[in-house]
């Protein structure tokens, strides 16, 4: 098993974070501050071009310049962990450290884009970081502190059965990467048993794709929505709640199951969070001024009612 | 019968995808078994009449009709295909520098026109932002209290206690500096040219 | 080259002549082979030219009259050693070594004048003179050899064979009616292994399947009363040590609590036994108790106590009317010494839950075609009735998926085809089709794999209905109450959902962490996807890199009962071979001189054949293992290696033999060619192509026997140029590579031109190469002269 980083974390900003659920972004930082986890925010850091990559704007030389900018300010501040909040930044990162490494001609192109930028001193020198060893997404810093964590948790979950989906950018773009086996993806699931949830650990579609799809979401509506549907079907009544670990995902399951929902006729009886938010809120966060709650389509406020109404532990 | 190329393997489509850096080097798009694992898990196969094997081996054939294909725009980019392939090969990534080709011959270009927006707004903040041509169509669907996120942003996320994201100053320099000297600027014009004229 | 040899005369310290005087007395026997060669070589000069004690010419030197001559002579000339020139002797020495077989056989030498002269050069003037020129360097050599006495080695008359399956048990009883003193070990309380579980096996001559069991139990019978055979069951190895005519393996009996001599196998133990464990016999779907017996027939007839889960009550102690169970038995070591180790140590099946998405854990009616097997055995769980798991139902459809594992290049799948299961699949297939003939069968294939003969069994089972579809499934799932499979028709180019009742999945076969295990303790190689790796897949398809350790089975890779047989029976056949006739190796060998040996490991390092070995105290060779080629003798520090039948005396006198009389002006080459070097080269003149009669041919074992000071001497004695051509064995690539450096650079060193030294890989059929080889390089030093 790899080894996670508990400090000189860059924390990765992300940009769907940013605009859709800022507060995946704070219940990390709750976290990592009540964690003791040492990590730093950087304004300068740009966004891994990931949707620009994958609506084919973006080309590969592009893409690895900037990231190549971001190593550089990752290592100037002395924080080369370099931990991400969305498993398309993850991939994209460990796609363009991969590439680096091993392809000399890529890395003298990418490094003749810098000079000829004049900014010839963040040049990359290959094997100056290493896809293993310096790419993380939160949830393996999560699971490497899941006992810590589990001594903090001051909600009783017990009663909510909990799914999850774990991102196909997580566990299938580099399968040999993920801290449990990419076939049987399983690190939502353990986290939220270490919560002392309810886990529904297997439903049909569960590696599914959201449907998101990039440019799916916009420029083939019905198509994009019908691999979503697959998803939440599946998960009528095996759930109340739907875990998260990727903003692009959570937005196309939260935001668009009322509209699946209107389509039906019925409600799904699902709602959705981020594993910082759940475990922030676990944690004791406030649901509006840590976890963010009001930036989401469903609301959850119900399952909050639900979980206050049972005795907390303290 | 097949053909043999006369003009052999140069500008072949299967060693262009092979060498492209999209794709990884142990890549096994010549070793495919043609198994169709990858199409029995396919949102897009499922839900469309993609059919990634089928798009493989078309690659594999040098058989230059993929590129007119329709269908090979309804993949997901979802890597599932190849997270399973038993040849290690990456349908996925297949797919992407299909694409990729196809834009820079300037064909398609309507398909990639909308998505700009999302370069021009990297240019503008360092961060790239939903097509804002597709805004409407997201209102629509999630409805009004989705534009009023979008007015209180600014609020809430002070009431997260986070900063403000846009770059600035120098690192946005830095950024646009990277792009123009990439040709990222450059072809994002060249695809709003391609497409307008 | 003037200014060169002076610098090597300053270097080296070989410049003075050896003492020459030999009183032993050298014969010529000169071959006119028919005209062959006397119709290029002047065999009158040939004659006059030669010193020796005595020359004769003959005018077909191998027929049997001959024989008779050469007799004669030895023993009116008094002759002590003799030279035979006339043809190849790769093809002849043997017959001369014979006719001479009043001499030691390494008195008898033979030059190749018609290969290597008259069918080569077409001037009879130069032929001639070099026909004299290879026959006294001839005389001078044998005058150099060493009598040798036969090495021998009797192997011991015995085996150990690791292993109680079909191979293990099949190559037992052959070699112990070959009178061969046997002994299985098996690490499972029976023997038997998979094919007593499959139940029945396929047979495409009868089309039809029949109980494997009932073509096992006389076999078994026959080994458990066989007096050579020794069954060691619950039997791990500890500790194998090597020696020269054996193996000295420590062996681990684990005990079961129950006294194998008093059992009478009554089953009353099993009665009272309170702890139920999931049964392996019936692949955990049923249970079993915590003492057992695996099966009704199993071998040996005992029952045994499962350590792990007795709970120690001892209930089953007070109800044993013969006092066999002991709690207070302990295991037992057993030392073993065998001449011979075959290792048949089996297959397991993949490990399914690494293929989640098939959701073989998640879903009970989710099955292996192991978990079918017993299914359909009439010994099964379900006594042979085709039933659901969950619900004890007859499943209306049985979808199977093929190559579960295998044909899988991701990190924990298999790269290679498992071979079996096409067939395991068209059986059961076969079977449900035959007996529930209201249940559809269903197989979906990557590729349908019924070699040879299965094909006919393809069609049988085809006749029966079958439905086939051609696609690797990406997923099992369960929708309500029925499993689906998702999998793409590709045939059709249509993505399907198959809504199933029973999903059987064709798992993989793999290697056994135990042949791992016992691979290492040996030394045994293995292949990349961890099978024993045999020496040669074609010629020499049961031996392992490891001399006198043999491989049959699945241990060795992935194959059906009828070849796991066949080798099994092939594995037998070799050890007895080993055993009859792997008395006498056949220098050159390498001989370590112990007492100049400091032991410090480097021969056994080099050595690639796996010759080299740690005695108790000493290092020492294999001579049945040794190849001779040199290689040792190179890395020892201490000088300690000696490789009989080609010393250096022998090889310094053929070079300067093969230089002499060089004229003005002149150029030669020396040849140093390995055997498949110097059959090339005969093949040169069996096709009589020509080339320049500046080449001289040294036959060594391989290039590893030639140390630079060779090379200086030869340089020193007037050679142009040096060739060493040779095909290296595969396990010796890396000391072959290592030589190629060393002499280079000694070459360097001296100040010679580094073309005058190169090297060519040679191939037997392309001789062609060889001759240009040959002329390319005569014409390169005639231009640069
Ligand atoms: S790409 Fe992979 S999964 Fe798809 S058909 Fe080829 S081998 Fe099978
Ligand atoms: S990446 Fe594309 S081809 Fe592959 S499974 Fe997803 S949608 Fe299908
Ligand atoms: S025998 Fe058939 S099922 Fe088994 S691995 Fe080979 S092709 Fe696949
Ligand atoms: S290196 Fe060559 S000569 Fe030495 S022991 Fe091994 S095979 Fe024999
Ligand atoms: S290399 Fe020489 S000294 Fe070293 S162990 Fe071998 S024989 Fe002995």
């Amino acid at each position: 098993m790899k080894k996670i980083p508990h400090k000189n974390i860059l924390l990765f900003k992300s940009c769907l974070v940013n605009v859709e659920y800022p507060g995946v972004e704070s219940s990390t930082r709750y976290i990592f501050d009540k964690m003791g986890v040492e990590y730093r925010v950087d304004p300068d850091q740009s966004c891994c071009t990931g949707l620009g990559y994958y609506y084919d704007l973006f080309d590969q030389l592009s893409t690895t310049a900037l990231a190549v900018r971001n190593f550089y300010l990752a290592r100037r501040s002395g924080h080369e962990n370099i931990t991400t909040l969305c498993s398309t930044c993850y991939a994209i990162m460990k796609k363009t450290i991969k590439l680096l490494n091993s392809n000399e001609n890529a890395r003298q192109e990418v490094n003749d884009i810098l000079k000829k930028a004049g900014l010839s001193h963040m040049q990359y020198q290959a094997g100056d970081l290493s896809s293993e060893h310096n790419i993380f997404h939160v949830v393996e810093v999560f699971h490497s502190l899941k006992e810590k964590i589990s001594k903090e948790i001051k909600l009783d979950l017990s009663g909510i059965k909990i799914a999850s989906h774990h991102a196909c950018h997580y566990c299938k773009v580099y399968p040999e990467d993920s801290i449990t086996p990419s076939r049987n993806p399983m690190v939502l699931d353990e986290l939220s048993s270490s919560c002392g949830a309810q886990v529904v650990d297997w439903y049909d579609f569960k590696k599914a794709t959201c449907g998101a799809g990039f440019s799916q979401r916009f420029a083939n509506r019905d198509l994009s929505l019908s691999a979503t549907a697959d998803k939440l079907l599946a998960l009528e009544g095996e759930a109340d709640l739907l875990l998260h670990m990727c903003p692009n995902c959570q937005m196309q399951l939260d935001r668009y199951q009322p509209v699946l929902e209107k389509e039906l006729g019925r409600k799904l009886n699902l709602t959705h969070l981020n594993i910082a938010q759940l475990m922030a809120l676990a944690m004791g966060a406030d649901p509006y001024k840590i976890a963010g709650i009001q930036t989401h389509s469903v609301p959850l406020e119900g399952l909050l009612e639900k979980i206050k109404n049972k005795s907390p532990v303290e | 019968m097949i053909k043999k190329d006369p003009k052999g393997d140069t500008d072949s489509l299967l060693e262009d995808v092979r060498n492209d850096y999209r794709a990884f080097p142990e890549m096994g798009i010549k070793r495919c078994l043609q198994c169709g694992l990858c199409t029995s898990n396919c949102p897009a196969a499922r839900h469309s009449d993609y059919d990634p094997r089928e798009m493989v081996k078309m690659v594999r054939d040098n058989n230059p009709e993929i590129m007119n294909n329709p269908d090979i725009w309804n993949c997901f980019y979802c890597y599932t295909c190849g997270s399973n392939c038993p040849a290690n090969n990456s349908p996925c990534i297949v797919n992407q520098i299909l694409r990729q080709k196809i834009l820079l011959k300037g064909e398609n270009n309507a398909r990639i026109y909308e998505f700009l927006a999302y370069g021009y707004s990297y240019l503008d903040f360092g961060v790239g932002s939903i097509p804002s041509d597709f805004f409407d169509g997201l209102v629509a669907d999630f409805g009004q209290k989705y534009v009023e996120l979008k007015i209180n942003l600014e609020d809430i996320r002070h009431d997260l206690g986070l900063e403000d994201y846009n770059l600035k100053g120098e690192a946005l320099e830095e950024v646009k500096s990277i792009l123009s000297s990439s040709g990222f600027t450059s072809r994002l014009e060249e695809f709003k040219r391609c497409h307008e004229s | 080259m003037s200014t060169t040899k002076s610098k090597l005369e300053k270097n080296h310290p070989l410049t003075k002549e050896e003492d020459t005087k030999n009183p032993e007395k050298v014969g010529v026997f000169l071959c006119r082979c028919g005209g062959n060669i006397s119709h290029t070589v002047d065999m009158a000069k040939l004659k006059d030219s030669i010193q020796a004690d005595f020359v004769g010419e003959f005018e077909n030197l191998c027929s049997l009259n001959c024989r008779r001559h050469i007799r004669e002579e030895i023993i009116d000339k008094e002759l002590d050693r003799v030279v035979i020139a006339a043809c190849s002797p790769i093809t002849h020495l043997k017959t001369f070594q014979n006719y001479a077989d009043l001499l030691n056989p390494y008195m008898v030498e033979m030059v190749n004048i018609r290969e290597q002269c008259s069918w080569v050069h077409s001037d009879s003037a130069k032929a001639t003179k070099k026909a004299i020129e290879l026959t006294q360097s001839g005389v001078e050599k044998v005058k150099k050899a060493q009598a040798l006495d036969k090495i021998i080695r009797q192997t011991e008359k015995s085996a150990a064979v690791f292993g109680g399956g079909i191979s293990g048990i099949t190559a037992a009883l052959s070699l112990a009616n070959q009178g061969v003193k046997t002994c299985i070990i098996e690490k499972n309380p029976t023997i038997g292994g998979n094919m007593v579980k499959i139940g029945k096996v396929f047979s495409p001559e009868k089309l039809a399947e029949e109980c494997s069991l009932c073509i096992l139990n006389p076999i078994i019978n026959e080994v458990i009363n066989h007096k050579n055979i020794r069954i060691l069951t619950k039997t791990n190895l500890l500790r194998a040590g090597r020696r020269s005519t054996h193996f000295k393996i420590i062996l681990e009996k684990q005990t079961g609590f129950v006294h194998e001599d008093l059992c009478i196998s009554c089953g009353r133990c099993v009665e009272v036994c309170p702890v139920d464990v999931p049964d392996e016999w019936n692949q955990k779907m049923t249970t079993r108790k915590a003492i057992y017996k695996p099966f009704a027939q199993a071998v040996p007839d005992v029952y045994n106590i499962d350590l792990e889960n007795c709970i120690r009550c001892g209930k089953c102690e007070k109800v044993c009317t013969v006092g066999a169970i002991d709690f207070n038995l302990k295991s037992e070591i057993i030392p073993l010494e065998a001449g011979n180790v075959v290792i048949a140590t089996g297959h397991e099946s993949f490990d399914l839950n690494k293929r989640p998405e098939y959701g073989y854990q998640r879903f009970d009616d989710v099955i292996s075609q192991m978990d079918l097997a017993r299914i359909l055995g009439v010994n099964g769980p379900t006594q042979g009735e085709l039933l659901k798991i969950s619900d004890g139902k007859r499943p209306e459809r049985v979808v199977m998926v093929q190559c579960t594992g295998s044909r899988d290049e991701k990190d924990d799948g298999k790269r290679y085809c498992s071979k079996v299961c096409c067939m395991v699949a068209l059986k059961h297939a076969s079977i449900i089709r035959e007996r529930f003939p209201e249940t559809e069968v269903v197989i979906c294939y990557t590729d349908m794999r019924t070699v040879g003969m299965y094909e006919n069994y393809l069609r049988y089972v085809q006749d029966k209905d079958i439905k086939l579809i051609r696609g690797r499934p990406g997923e099992v799932t369960k929708k309500d109450d029925k499993l689906v499979v998702r999998v793409e028709d590709t045939l059709e180019r249509k993505p399907l959902e198959i809504e199933t009742d029973m999903v059987v999945l064709s798992e993989a076969i793999e290697p056994s962490p135990g042949t791992m295990r016992i691979a290492q303790k040996f030394n045994v190689g293995l292949s990349q996807d961890l099978f024993i790796k045999e020496k040669h897949s074609k010629i020499k398809p049961v031996n392992t890199d490891m001399e006198r350790v043999f491989v049959c089975g699945t241990a060795q890779g992935p194959k059906d009962i009828t070849d796991s047989v066949s080798q099994a029976n092939a594995a037998a056949a070799k050890v007895s071979e080993q055993i009859k006739s792997g008395t006498e190796a056949e220098p050159p060998v390498a001989v370590i001189k112990t007492s100049q040996c400091n032991l410090c490991g480097k021969c056994m390092d080099i050595c690639g054949f796996k010759a080299v070995y740690r005695d108790e105290e000493n290092m020492a060779i294999d001579p049945m293992a040794c190849r001779g080629c040199g290689a040792c003798a190179g890395q020892c520090p201490q000088e300690a290696i000696e490789i009989k039948g080609i010393n250096d005396l022998e090889l310094y006198a053929q070079i300067r033999g093969l230089l002499s009389d060089k004229k003005e002006g002149e150029i030669r080459i020396l040849a140093f060619l390995d055997n498949v070097g110097y059959t090339a080269a005969d093949a040169i003149g069996n096709n009589r192509l020509c080339y320049p009669e500046a080449i001289r041919i040294i036959k060594i074992p391989s290039i590893n026997r030639i140390m630079p000071h060779h090379l200086m001497y030869a340089f020193l004695h007037g050679a142009d140029g040096v060739l060493m051509a040779e095909y290296p064995d595969e396990c010796m690539l890396e000391a072959h590579k290592a030589k190629i450096k060393e002499l280079s650079e000694s070459v360097k060193n001296q100040g010679i031109p580094s073309d005058r030294l190169r090297f060519y890989k040679a191939y037997a059929p392309h001789y062609r190469g060889l001759a240009q080889q040959f002329t390319r390089f005569f014409e390169d030093i005639t231009r640069e002269i």
